[in-house]
């Protein structure tokens, strides 16, 4: 009974382990010879301080994967969908037309749009209003997906930056009407005759062919004068007023 | 570029250290000459600066440098920056992380100011003797150690401008050690850091809190345990060198072996009594992987009823600890303050020729920190390697492994050294342990054996599995 007992702990002690293993010295030098190297490599190696910390060069020696976080960022992928974007028109003018499929479509219910209408241009509408609360977004695209007017972009590369207040995080037009302008042969308000913009003065504005499928880009400033109005600035008051009336 | 700028700051450190060695010698010459002039008594001086120098100024700032040590060199051992985000609101110093060192600054503040608690029913005298009796012992064991070898008060610079112009006699010896001379040597070290037994007890027991308690049980039955293979470890060395005295170790290993190819380091007399002195201490520091008494983050240990600088007393104490370690195994086994070269090549007396007796004494001084640190260096490294022992794992080493070897250990070297004086032989045999171990380390067979092989991976398919 007792040398069954005795053959059972031995067994437990050695844990099958080998002589060398269990002569323990050996294994505690080849582990601080690992820990060691690890040690002097990351002690004189160089540092590759590119962001992209995933695809960083060990080559230098180092071997830390720590990125400095608010000094050193990590490029977001391609594709990325960042905090939304109204897109401005070669004039500065939202693209938007305030058709409401964005707020329609929005599954966080986060998109409140107020439609109003230009005085010179009585065909699209375009929002007086259009706020989008970050908070509620859950940053599916979808709104993206839904625009008719390619107006409403989540290309910034940007998260939604902290805030002080929930308010703070309810975007009002003027931070979302930003970054580079959008103009496609295909925009009506360039094409139609009766515009505040024919067509005949816009296709060499932009200098691309007609019905050209090519990115649009800007080669002279812009004119000013009757036909390129600053975009208009109503308060809301007043639009509600025109509305009303 | 990296390490151009590592490289430079490691010269820069030897360069500090050189410099604080070289005070260290000119405050105790002077203040030895200053009381040989007031009581014909120089070593009052001498002992008091030196346990300034060495004990206040030398193991403390090495010991706080190590709370910053063990995190940042940890960090590069496994592949991450460590602390490098407190700042000094300085200009110029604004946006400079300063490798780190305003952490260990901020960490005092924070000591310093933290409130101090003591439980409802702990026992007040008691409670406030424990982290005393920690930090005091671990303190005082640098008394027995020898930083620097002995130099004339007469040589060293402005003590012997100060000693003319006082018309005092400065032929009197000055080294850095608080106590030189002092028979129990390594004795008194096994009795102080006997004595640290009763802050780990008392702490836990005085704190009224069951789980500081058993952790103050596990800590004192862990210390009393190593304290035996602590003592006989070191047997073989007082045996060889027939002292007990540190500095007499430190000069006996200055002789050489086998026509002055080998130093009679320690390492290589007593390479076994090396392995079990440096376990036995690991355990008495209560450091991982012995660290079942109190694991900092996971084990709730002796001391988890104090905070602000009480806690900060048993931290530093375990630093400190480690400081008087690397002290003590660099005289024992590493040749001291001497340099790393065979006898033969004749390097320090060159050097002294040199550069003079002072120039290599501050060498020498510098050498020895440079061993002290590297072997704080290495205690950190085996922290950070090794798991954590399961706590009759302790048990079953201190007492059926180490001490059971140790003494076997004495008795191979009395017969050695009865067989050989020369220490030749015993050299013989501690080169063939050595080398049976580098042999087996390297010849080690990288694959486990199938008998541990995980289970979920033999899931893999295939003969060759992965």
């Amino acid at each position: 009974m007792a040398s069954t007992k005795d053959k059972k702990r031995i067994t437990e002690e050695t844990a099958g382990l080998s002589w060398y293993q269990r002569l323990f010295v050996p294994e505690v030098i080849r582990g601080l010879a690992v820990t060691g190297r690890h040690f002097l490599r990351n002690l004189f190696g160089g540092r590759d301080p590119s962001p992209d910390f995933t695809y960083r060069k060990g080559s230098l020696g180092n071997q830390v994967a720590t990125l400095q976080y608010p000094e050193e960022k990590a490029p977001y992928p391609v594709g990325y969908r960042g905090t939304h974007r109204l897109v401005p028109r070669e004039d500065g003018k939202p693209r938007c037309v305030a058709c409401y499929m964005c707020a329609t479509v929005c599954p966080a219910q986060c998109i409140y749009i107020e439609a109003g209408e230009y005085s010179d241009d009585p065909i699209e509408k375009y929002p007086t209003v259009f706020v989008i609360d970050q908070l509620r977004c859950v940053v599916c695209g979808l709104c993206v997906e839904a625009c008719p007017k390619d107006a409403i972009r989540m290309d910034t590369y940007q998260h939604t930056p902290p805030e002080y207040t929930r308010e703070g995080f309810v975007y009002p037009i003027e931070r979302l009407l930003k970054g580079p302008a959008v103009s496609h042969p295909s925009d009506p308000w360039l094409k139609r005759k009766d515009s505040a913009q024919p067509a005949d003065q816009h296709f060499p504005l932009h200098g691309v062919a007609k019905h050209s499928t090519e990115p649009v880009e800007r080669k002279e400033p812009l004119p000013q004068g009757k036909n390129h109005p600053e975009p208009p600035v109503f308060t809301e008051a007043e639009v509600r007023k025109a509305n009303a009336g | 570029m990296r390490a151009a700028l590592m490289t430079g700051l490691i010269l820069g450190l030897c360069g500090l250290i050189a410099g604080a060695v070289s005070l260290f010698y000119i405050a105790a010459g002077a203040l030895g000459v200053l009381t040989q002039a007031a009581f014909g008594k120089p070593y009052i001086g001498v002992g008091i600066a030196n346990t300034v120098t060495l004990i206040l100024v030398l193991v403390m700032v090495v010991a706080s440098l190590l709370t910053l040590a063990e995190r940042k060199w940890s960090a590069l051992m496994q592949d991450r920056i460590g602390p490098n985000r407190a700042r000094i609101a300085l200009p110029g110093l604004r946006n400079q992380s300063l490798l780190g060192i305003p952490h260990f600054l901020a960490d005092g503040i924070k000591m310093l100011t933290k409130e101090d608690f003591v439980p409802a029913h702990a026992s007040g005298f008691l409670y406030t003797l424990a982290p005393m009796l920690a930090f005091g012992t671990a303190f005082v064991l640098f008394a027995v150690v020898p930083v620097a070898p002995v130099v004339p008060a007469a040589e060293i610079p402005i003590v012997g401008g100060l000693a003319s112009s006082l018309g005092v006699d400065a032929s009197f010896p000055v080294s850095l050690q608080v106590a030189p001379g002092f028979d129990p040597g390594i004795l008194f070290v096994f009795a102080f850091s006997g004595i640290a037994v009763f802050g780990t007890a008392l702490a836990g027991w005085a704190s009224n809190n069951r789980l500081a308690l058993l952790g103050g049980l596990r800590g004192s039955s862990q210390m009393v345990a190593y304290e035996i293979a602590l003592g006989m470890s070191l047997v073989g060395l007082m045996m060889i060198f027939q002292t007990l005295q540190l500095e007499v170790m430190t000069e006996g290993q200055t002789q050489g072996l086998f026509g002055g190819v080998l130093p009679a380091w320690g390492i290589f007399l007593q390479p076994l009594g090396f392995i079990l002195f440096f376990t036995a201490s690991f355990a008495e520091l209560k450091r991982a992987p012995f660290d079942a008494p109190e694991g900092e983050s996971e084990i709730v240990g002796y001391f988890v009823e104090y905070s602000g600088m009480r806690f900060g007393l048993f931290m530093i104490s375990e630093f400190m600890g480690t400081v008087v370690l690397a002290g003590v195994v660099t005289a024992l086994f590493l040749g001291g303050y001497h340099l790393p070269f065979p006898p033969a090549w004749g390097v320090e007396a060159w050097l002294g020729s040199a550069i003079g007796s002072f120039g290599l004494a501050v060498v020498m001084g510098m050498v020895f920190v440079l061993k002290v640190i590297l072997l704080c260096w290495l205690q950190l490294a085996i922290r950070w390697t090794l798991p954590r022992f399961r706590f009759d794992k302790i048990q079953t080493l201190g007492w059926k492994i180490l001490l059971p070897i140790a003494l076997a250990n004495i008795a191979v070297t009395a017969v050695l050294l009865l067989a050989d004086p020369s220490l030749e032989l015993l050299a013989i045999v501690g080169l063939a342990e050595i080398l049976f171990l580098v042999g087996l380390t390297a010849l080690y067979p990288k694959k486990h054996p199938s008998s541990i092989v995980v289970p979920g991976r033999m899931m893999a398919g295939g003969s060759g599995g992965h």
